[in-house]
């Protein structure tokens, strides 16, 4: 097991380094132009413009900056932004937002789970009765509504009737960040509702249960000692990966709600070219993504000891 | 279901506890007189990008940084000049050298307001040494000081063929490479002298701008070298403005706090600014229905509920904005290219031919266009001249651009029609054009590619509209606006590869002078933005135009070398401006008078037409209550006294 | 007793298809699948609602009284609500909204289907490979995480940026990076099936390997692959929407629903059939999809069939 758990990381950080690697490259596809604002572009001569890239080191052949690259990795530096906060290190740039995303997206996924899960339980109890309908229409309702859509509901409800913040502040950062919760857990409650069902349905037909039922065991404690304790094993997968993924921050939500979270930060930095936060956000998103599906892996080993994860790597 | 229920009334519940929990903590305050805190926004795509005033042109920092950083001179209400931190400034010798007499007791502080020193003549050295050392500033800021001041382009260029640690070792004390080589001088602690290039009439106008700001010495040595300041955060910064940056939370808020220390004590300063970042103006509108905020911008859709609503709680309150400063024009193309690099060669023989040129001056009901940025009033958005309406005016007071519109011979505002829009000699033109084209080789409808911003509804729309304003006059057959768009720069996926066939683009004035203006666009000049970028004349090929423009540059050469006569210089410079637009060689498109909802008397602003003043938040008048136009209409008569 | 053998036992004579008939059963996959899925009324009424959605959006552009290509705008009138004449009312700048929504809807579904059926090609295909050719399998297995774990926004905005925006590119982009899902799916349920005995037997038998993936296992496969197909007609939509949101989706003159969706939001409380008319047409389609492909994808089960 030790081995194994191994043998996965540093795959895994055989495949983040992978990543950064294309995307370094991919960065470096475009003209160098785009080091620039357009106020700069303008104002500068081509020779200030070289001075510039030269002392930023761009200039240089690619692998001479991959090489130096690597081994800005290997000592945790990122490097400085270029503009997005002109001068600041990168990690100082990601931190506050990091802590941002983290928080909501925490709270949102525990909600989630609570209410997704709950309901997911009582749908099932009630199967085929009014309760379980409502489940369904809400499941289809907030994947059949695109999610522009259902947060600029989201967004008016809660501002122009309930009074809540439609924006973010960072003076009471408690009340403005419920309609940005509320939008991220919307769509995975209704994901939580559906598998929790569908796998507790699926393990309510099968033999040992009604075995149970036969032997007079109250449908309660099947309910709560059998059927979702099996059928949380399949579910308890994609928990460590959705909690890794709320980290990095929606992309829409916080953007809809300047959220000075991680999610705009991405294409912010695409657009305007910083480099180097690029870089380190496509690393962090890929540590996220691997370490998450691996976490999965591990934490529905150890609540189903019948699984093994020897050999071939995961289950997914 | 019952379940269900009350886990959604614990959900409330719990919503509610945290609202009462965060209490008020928005803007507050009684409902009378003036504000205390300021609640202002930005758009996310105008996000400051640096927190150091003298690394940055953007107009997106120094809108901040104006607020935290002092410089010599400022610039009042009317767009006039104003001491800041130097009392008095002359000049005796035509502009040659200047002279300015600083104030004591102005401090530099922390960002929470402590003092660490006095800010004195040297910190002017300090700081244009910074700007003119290319390893430190890497050439930002640098173009102004290099036309200027005596010897800052020598520096320039010695600091880049040094290495960088010899550079960043460079400073700009007594005996200093710097003092020997640059026309910058200190006397005494409190006096300033700067030698310039060539009689610089309108110096003093250089010194609201961001390149001529100081910088303390013991800043760079506090932070630990000069290779730290860079990474200095708000937190680490020296302020002498009248406010600090205590909190920058990129895309989210910025909170400004008003300097205890700062020189001037009878100010009316806020207590907060805080400037919020919403994703567009509509989401500031949102803000500003909810009390959050004290202004909003208005896009065309919300001004037309407002405006035709009688009941709408805001239908009173809508006010006009002043004009930005930056006045639009249609610059053409006359090398444009297609995508694969070839010249478009049906383009270029039009627009080299004039009578194509004046049937589009002519010919452009631009209405529609305007009322996309103002609904009420769509001629107020009207441009005529080249010079931004308001930068100047002549020693009896006329302003600058009248005396280009009476060069010209436009009829006067009848407040219904636009002055220039004029239907017969468009058609007039067009035929002519027709015929002289036709001859040349050129096909009908002739394509105009007009490119514009991806994503954006606004700017598709105004382009929409701007397509059928060309074909409304002048017809299908004859011209055709394709609308195109471009992912993130401008810059650099059109203009560079030349792919537009005109762009409308805005300047704002640096200084006080219609060179300033007219000077982007002479023929054969390096300093020439618009004809090197966007024109791209220099490589046209028609001799006819070429002529046109070599007289055009003439006329401006000869208008800026008179420097004794304001009066003279300037009628010069009006003659110089109606040629161009007689022969169209760009076509003034619009003003930004936008409509808005405020608390803020924008009268009371810095309204200058250069400079980095206008967004510094001091002695606004404001009102809890939100103005109306009634109001705003007796400020324009008492300013326009 | 002896004489009555003959009359009760009696040679036959030996006939081709009498003999073809005992082995003859009238199961046919395609016939089973379908008899099932008529049996789910809801699918069948909301497969039948999309498939006049995609046929009326043709009609309707016909009928309506404006032609997209020559909409003209028209301040005065901005903002009406659906009358006579403008039966989905105007937009903002007074244009027709009917042909508007119709156009929009034809090119998002046209979108949806071909990256669909894209995904499904190359999804299928790859997912084959790389679940049947071990020696492919780490090789995949890597590519894919590494073209998983690299936001999409970074590949898009690199390919608006560089190649430039259109239908086609669109299509294309969202093809190379949605084929993962399915490979993934089709590969896992490949590496369970290719190790069957039957497929052993095949393979003894000297069964070419491409005649062991098309007829032993992608029978298996057909549900799941049906069930990503629906599911990602709708997930199309909605990334469609997020990325002109984003201005990284289609041109300037394509207009998607996503479009037409971010447009309408922000004025949506004081005119909400610019946002109802397009939101109703996704959420419809995307409903289809959900409930079609559920009840499709139970019906190409073969365990289902008995």
């Amino acid at each position: 097991m030790f081995k194994y758990t191994i043998k996965r990381l540093l795959q895994s950080l055989v495949t983040v380094l992978v990543v950064a690697t294309i995307v370094f490259l991919l960065m470096r596809m475009l003209p160098t132009d785009y080091y620039f604002s357009e106020d700069q572009l303008m104002k500068l001569t081509e020779a200030q413009k070289q001075e510039q890239l030269a002392a930023a080191g761009l200039l240089d052949p690619i692998p001479e900056q991959l090489v130096r690259f690597y081994g800005q990795i290997l000592r945790f530096d990122f490097g400085e932004s270029r503009r997005i906060q002109s001068g600041v290190a990168v990690i100082e740039v990601i931190g506050s937002k990091f802590t941002i995303s983290m928080k909501n997206g925490c709270i949102a996924l525990v909600i989630s789970l609570i209410v997704g899960v709950l309901l997911g339980i009582l749908q099932t109890r009630h199967k085929d009765r009014l309760l379980d309908h409502i489940g369904t229409g809400y499941t289809i309702f907030v994947n059949a509504v695109p999610s522009l859509v259902s947060y600029s509901l989201v967004l008016v409800f809660g501002s122009k009737v309930l009074g809540l913040p439609s924006i973010y502040s960072s003076r009471r950062p408690e009340v403005s960040s419920i309609l940005p919760i509320v939008c991220l857990a919307l769509a995975s409650i209704a994901s939580y509702a559906l598998w929790t069902r569908r796998y507790m349905v699926d393990e309510l037909n099968k033999d040992y249960i009604k075995l149970a039922r036969i032997k007079g065991m109250s449908s309660k404690t099947i309910m709560v000692k059998h059927v979702f304790k099996n059928a949380f094993v399949p579910l308890a997968q994609y928990i460590p990966a959705s909690f890794l993924y709320t980290i990095g921050g929606s992309l829409l939500v916080e953007r809809f709600f300047s959220v000075p979270g991680m999610g705009p930060l991405l294409t912010d930095s695409i657009i305007r070219y910083d480099v180097n936060v690029v870089q380190t956000l496509a690393i962090i998103y890929a540590a996220l993504g691997i370490i998450g599906v691996f976490l999965g892996d591990i934490l529905m080993m150890l609540l189903d000891p019948r699984i093994k994860l020897t050999g071939r790597g995961g289950t997914r | 279901m019952k379940k269900k229920s009350r886990v959604l009334a614990l959900v409330l519940a719990a919503v509610v506890a945290l609202t009462a929990c965060g209490g008020q903590g928005g803007k507050g305050g009684d409902k009378s007189g003036e504000l205390k805190d300021l609640y202002t926004f930005e758009v996310a795509q105008r996000e400051m990008e640096n927190v150091f005033i003298l690394n940055t042109e953007m107009a997106n920092d120094l809108n901040v940084l104006c607020n935290t950083q002092e410089g010599l001179l400022e610039t009042d209400p009317k767009g006039q000049l104003a001491p800041a931190v130097a009392e008095k400034w002359e000049t005796t010798d035509g502009g040659l050298t200047w002279t300015f007499n600083l104030r004591k007791g102005v401090k530099w502080v922390d960002v929470k307001g402590n003092e660490k020193a006095d800010c004195t003549a040297q910190d002017w050295l300090t700081g244009l040494e910074w700007v003119m050392n290319s390893w430190k500033n890497e050439a930002k800021n640098t173009s102004m000081p290099t036309a200027l001041i005596k010897g800052a382009g020598d520096y320039y260029n010695y600091t880049k063929d040094l290495k960088k640690e010899e550079a960043m070792a460079l400073n700009a004390d007594k005996g200093s490479k710097f003092q020997e080589m640059v026309g910058i001088e200190a006397p005494d602690d409190y006096t300033l002298v700067y030698h310039c290039t060539d009689n610089a009439p309108y110096f003093a106008t250089v010194a609201t701008s961001a390149c001529l700001y100081p910088l303390s010495q013991a800043l760079i040595d506090e932070l630990g070298g000069t290779d730290k300041v860079r990474s200095a955060n708000n937190e680490k910064l020296w302020y002498n403005g009248p406010y600090t940056l205590t909190s920058y939370i990129q895309g989210n808020e910025k909170i400004l706090t008003k300097n205890k220390s700062y020189w001037d004590k009878d100010a009316k300063l806020f207590n907060t600014v805080t400037i919020k970042i919403t994703e567009d103006t509509m989401a500031a509108y949102k803000l500003y229905e909810t009390g959050e905020l004290d202004h909003a911008d208005l896009d065309e859709s919300t001004v037309r509920k407002i405006a035709d609503d009688k009941d709408n709680e805001f239908h009173d309150q809508l006010v006009e904005k002043l004009p930005r400063k930056y006045s639009y024009q249609m610059h053409w193309n006359y090398d444009k290219r297609n995508e694969d690099g070839s010249s478009d060669k049906n383009w270029n023989t039009a627009v080299a031919n004039e009578a194509f040129r004046q049937s589009i001056y002519w010919g452009l009901d631009l209405t529609k266009y305007w009322s996309r940025t103002n609904y009420v009033n769509p001629l107020h958005c009207e441009n005529v001249a080249y010079t931004m309406k308001g930068l100047l005016y002549t020693s009896d007071g006329t302003e600058y651009t009248k005396l280009v519109t009476d060069k010209i011979g436009l009829p006067e505002s009848d407040g219904k029609s636009p002055r220039r829009y004029d239907k017969e000699k468009a058609l007039a033109y067009k035929k002519q054009a027709m015929e002289e084209l036709k001859a040349k080789g050129v096909t009908f409808p002739i394509e105009i590619d007009y490119y514009i911003i991806g994503g954006s509804q606004v700017a598709q729309d105004g382009a929409t509209v701007l397509a059928e304003t060309f074909a409304e006059t002048l017809g299908d057959d004859y011209v055709k606006l394709k609308v195109d768009t471009y992912v993130s720069s401008n810059t650099k996926e059109v203009i560079e590869p030349r792919l537009q066939s005109f762009t409308i683009n805005g300047w704002g004035a640096d200084y006080g002078d219609p060179q300033n203006y007219l000077g982007q666009e002479t023929y054969g000049e390096d300093g020439a933005y618009y004809s090197n970028n966007y024109s791209n004349i220099n490589d046209a090929k028609d001799k006819e135009l070429i002529a046109t423009y070599k007289e055009f540059t003439k006329m401006v050469n000869k208008a800026n070398k008179i420097t004794d006569d304001m009066d003279k210089r300037y009628d010069a410079y009006a003659e110089a401006e109606a040629f161009m637009l007689n022969h169209a060689l760009t076509v003034p498109a619009n003003l930004e008078v936008a409509l808005q909802l405020t608390h803020v008397n924008d009268y009371t602003k810095t309204n200058a037409m250069y400079g980095i003043c206008n967004y510094k938040y001091k002695n606004w008048t404001t009102s809890a209550e939100a103005y109306t136009a009634e109001q705003y209409e007796k400020f324009a008569e008492e300013a326009n006294k | 007793m002896k004489k009555n053998k003959d009359d009760l036992f009696k040679f036959v004579e030996y006939s081709p298809e009498a003999a073809e008939r005992t082995g003859y059963s009238d199961y046919s996959y395609w016939g089973s699948v379908f008899q099932n899925f008529f049996k789910k009324k809801s699918a069948v009424v909301m497969s039948a609602i999309f498939f006049a959605i995609v046929i009326f959006s043709f009609i309707a552009l016909h009928i309506g009284k404006f032609d997209f290509a020559t909409l003209k705008t028209n301040q005065d009138n901005a903002f009406m609500t659906p009358n006579a004449t403008y039966w989905f009312g105007t937009d903002n700048l007074g244009r027709d909204y009917w042909c508007q929504v119709w156009y929009a809807a034809q090119i998002s579904i046209k979108l949806a289907l071909i990256v669909a059926l894209g995904e499904c090609v190359l999804g299928v295909t790859i997912g084959c490979l790389w679940g049947y050719v071990r020696q492919l399998d780490r090789i995949l297995t890597e590519l894919y995480n590494v073209i998983n774990n690299v936001p999409m926004i970074i590949y898009m905005t690199l390919i608006s940026l560089l190649v430039g925006q259109s239908f086609t590119i669109m299509a294309i982009s969202m093809i190379a990076f949605g084929w993962l899902t399915m490979a993934r799916n089709v590969r896992n349920l490949v590496m369970m099936y290719r190790d069957r005995e039957y497929n052993l037997a095949s393979r003894c038998l000297g069964t070419p390997v491409w005649r062991v993936l098309l007829k032993n296992i992608l029978p298996y496969l057909i549900s799941i692959i049906i069930l990503r197909l629906a599911l990602s007609i709708p997930a199309t939509i909605a990334l469609e929407s997020t990325l002109s949101y984003l201005s990284l989706g289609l041109g300037i003159d394509t207009p998607s629903l996503g479009i037409l969706l971010r447009n309408a939001r922000n004025n949506f409380l004081d005119h909400p059939h610019l946002l109802i008319f397009p939101a109703v047409i996704v959420s419809l389609i995307t409903i289809t999809f959900y409930l079609v492909g559920n009840a499709f994808s139970d019906a190409a089960d073969p365990r289902n069939h008995v």
